[in-house]
């Protein structure tokens, strides 16, 4: 047990003295809170710049290009959805087009026309009976601008309005009722009790924790590798082997460098919760909006951190006793990095239906768990039995793959050269 | 009294038979030089009393005691394949491995600074491997082996790479290590430095035992059948039926002779045959001729000149 400790003591310090470590726990949390709070404060001074949009109008109602303008450009900055790269305004203009012409045509002689902004020329097309029945077109070259969204709706709105006046509704009466119906969204938390909330600010939450687990497991679980990689390849293994036993070589690094981890984790979960407190009504007095995590949330992040390092540091660990080198590694590697990124992939799914059988299976896969399980928990309060039920089955996973990686790196660590095949390996967990 | 005892060991890796009833004792107080080709066993032998590995039969006793984690702290091992931290300081590392044998963290930097200084090396302490020449760095992991003053020290190979001035600074540490009672096994290549330092020896070879006991009593064993010549002249007689082989060195020739061959018909072949003969030494064999017999069976054959070490 001493030896453990004399060996923890020396992963933590020697990496928590580095500059690198130092530099990695400032700066990680200021670029995070920048990407919170910047997109707010554009929003906030309509920093998303200007687009033209020639309207192509084959209507026969010149009033309805006017109703268009009037509502696209008073919704100025609030058409988009601020942090989605918001604040487009558009500015219209009208190009009668006679309905027997071709506006495709006509969009395909302008938008190759040399001239300023070429590239972000777009066009609104209002058909001849677009008071009827028809839809309406839209091109432009970019159409990844969340900011359409928004001129979708002014657009639908303002066409819905002309088509209420010609069919004989008092102007006066039409603004009343199509007044949009605003929709408050409230979260119900554990007590039952329901707090204001957007799906935003939900979002953002649950992605950045989601992304941090996801970048800090996976970081610590390489540096464990390349621990392990560095005393093989430099021999130091030859000298610790014959003052300690194998197994608590590795349980020293695990735990030495998950400490790291911890500390690290633990300076951003406090800030973050300094932040919260004082800096959301700091940031809100000068008008920019910025999420407040709650502190049970940072407490399930540090849990789950602990639960998902161990797991995957654990499977690290034993890619590091079987290769030699780190080229080698790069191979041996990539299953374990896998089942770490396949959550990343499919958190969307889990996102948007947090409670179907599909999301509480896969939060309940010891792999998935450290992630998907704090995704849904960050978005709806899963039952507490299934925090639970997951948190178990990862310490199960855990022992039983501590077991299986001692196994493996005692006879590992001592063998340079080629890399095993899985044949071999099983003949190394018999050797031990 | 026998400081390390190995009885019968075997040691098997899947069908690979690694050490096979191999025995061997290390006296107290003496320097013993365990022997043999590269992939005899000497590492599996050296592993098994470090307690690295178990052995499947036989026993390996240290102290009279089966090894255990208990004894680690008793025993010094510098390894052949051996390396340092890249990134800590040294006197930061070798505190970090003494108190991994069980010296507390006081006596670890009052030793380290002792040690540093006796292998001239105090001005590295806080500089980083990287900075130091693979000779300083050789020292530091001696020091590493040494430094909790421990009762038996296995060297492997503890010379390569050192230059002549760190191999005289190491060979009188070792020396003064066993003159204070310490037990010492040295594996190695160099039969020159075994002839220098070693009490007793073991030679092994495909895992198995090939002949062991007191240095002289092992070269006795063999008897004078070689002769060192110094000469100048014609060679024609070394090809003659007295001779089994001979390697020619660049200042003398070890001639090697045929059993029951006498010295003195070669030296008077020689003078006949118009050499002139500067030095003529009736021999007990080299170990490195004794090493090379024994392990492929038979002498080695004349090089034309080159040193072998």
């Amino acid at each position: 047990m001493k030896k453990v400790l004399i060996i923890i003591k020396r992963e933590y310090l020697v990496r928590v003295r580095t500059r690198a470590f130092v530099l990695g726990t400032v700066i990680s949390p200021v670029l995070l809170l920048a990407l919170i709070i910047l997109p707010s404060f554009l929003a906030e001074r309509g920093g998303g710049g200007e687009r033209r949009i020639t309207v192509l109008d084959q209507s026969d109602d010149p009033l309805l290009f006017d109703a268009i303008k009037a509502r696209v450009e008073s919704n100025g900055a609030d058409a988009g959805e601020p942090g989605f790269g918001s604040g487009t305004r558009f500015l219209l203009q009208r190009q009668p087009l006679p309905s027997d012409q071709s506006p495709n045509d006509w969009i395909k002689r302008d938008s190759n026309l040399p001239g300023d902004k070429a590239s972000e020329r777009a066009y609104l097309i209002l058909s001849p009976s677009v008071l009827e029945n028809a839809g309406t077109e839209y091109h432009a070259k970019n159409l990844s601008d969340f900011s359409i969204r928004g001129l979708e709706e002014s657009v639908s709105a303002a066409i819905s309005e002309r088509r209420l006046v010609r069919a004989g509704f008092d102007a006066a009466q039409i603004s009343l009722y199509m007044k949009p119906v605003d929709m408050k969204k409230f979260k119900i938390d554990v007590t039952g009790e329901s707090t204001e909330g957007g799906m935003r600010q939900d979002f953002m939450i649950a992605f950045a924790l989601l992304f941090f687990l996801y970048i800090t497991v996976l970081f610590y679980g390489l540096f464990v590798m390349r621990g392990v990689i560095e005393e093989k390849q430099s021999r130091i293994v030859e000298v610790l082997i014959s003052s300690v036993r194998p197994t608590q070589m590795m349980v020293g690094k695990l735990v030495g460098i998950g400490l790291v981890g911890l500390t690290q984790i633990g300076i951003w979960a406090i800030s973050t919760a300094l932040l919260s407190s004082v800096g959301v009504a700091m940031f809100a007095a000068r008008g920019a909006k910025v999420p407040s995590v709650p502190m049970s949330l940072l407490v399930y992040f540090v849990l789950f951190f602990v639960l998902g390092f161990f797991l995957y540091a654990t499977l690290y660990a034993t890619v590091g006793a079987i290769v030699s080198s780190e080229e080698d590694a790069q191979q041996v590697q990539f299953p374990v990095t896998m089942l770490l990124v396949v959550p990343m992939m499919i958190f969307g799914l889990v996102m948007a239906n947090p409670n179907s059988t599909g999301s509480i299976v896969l939060s309940m896969v010891p792999f998935f768990a450290p992630t998907l399980m704090m995704l849904r928990i960050a978005v709806i309060n899963p039952p507490v039995w299934q925090v639970i039920l997951s948190m178990v089955i990862m310490l199960v996973s855990i022992v039983g793959l501590l077991w299986l990686a001692a196994k493996i790196y005692r006879v590992g660590i001592l063998m340079y050269g080629k890399r095993p095949n899985l044949a071999e390996l099983g003949r190394w967990l018999r050797y031990s | 009294m026998n400081v390390v005892e190995l009885k019968n060991v075997t040691k098997r890796f899947d069908q690979f038979v690694a050490v096979k009833d191999l025995s061997f004792e290390v006296r107290q107080g003496t320097i013993f030089g365990l022997l043999g080709p590269n992939g005899a066993g000497k590492t599996t032998s050296i592993r098994m009393i470090v307690n690295i590995f178990a052995p499947d039969e036989g026993d390996v006793l240290v102290m009279g005691k089966h090894v255990s984690p208990d004894l680690q702290p008793q025993i010094g091992y510098l390894p052949e394949e051996r390396g340092l931290y890249k990134k800590m300081k040294i006197g930061d590392q070798l505190v970090f491995f003494a108190n991994l044998k069980g010296v507390n963290s006081v006596d670890a930097s009052r030793l380290v600074d002792e040690w540093l200084e006796r292998l001239t090396l105090s001005d590295w302490k806080n500089k980083k491997p990287t900075d130091l020449s693979k000779g300083m760095q050789q020292k530091v992991q001696f020091i590493v082996s040494v430094i909790h003053n421990p009762d038996v020290m296995i060297l492997d190979e503890p010379f390569s790479g050192l230059d002549p001035v760190s191999v005289n600074l190491l060979k009188n540490v070792i020396l003064d290590l066993k003159h204070q009672g310490k037990t010492i096994i040295f594996s190695t290549h160099q039969m020159e430095q075994v002839e220098q330092m070693c009490d007793d020896i073991c030679l092994i070879n495909h895992g198995t035992h090939v002949l062991s006991g007191g240095l002289k009593a092992v070269k006795r064993r063999f008897g004078k059948n070689t002769v060192i010549l110094d000469y100048e002249g014609p060679d024609s007689f070394l090809s003659a039926d007295l001779i089994k082989h001979h390697n020619r060195f660049p200042n003398y020739s070890e001639i090697v002779l045929q059993d029951g061959a006498d010295a003195q018909e070669v030296l008077k072949r020689a003078l006949s045959g118009g050499a002139r003969v500067n030095r003529f030494e009736l021999v007990e064999p080299s170990l490195n001729e004794i090493f090379i017999e024994s392990v492929t069976g038979k002498a080695s054959v004349s090089n034309g000149g080159g040193r072998q070490n």
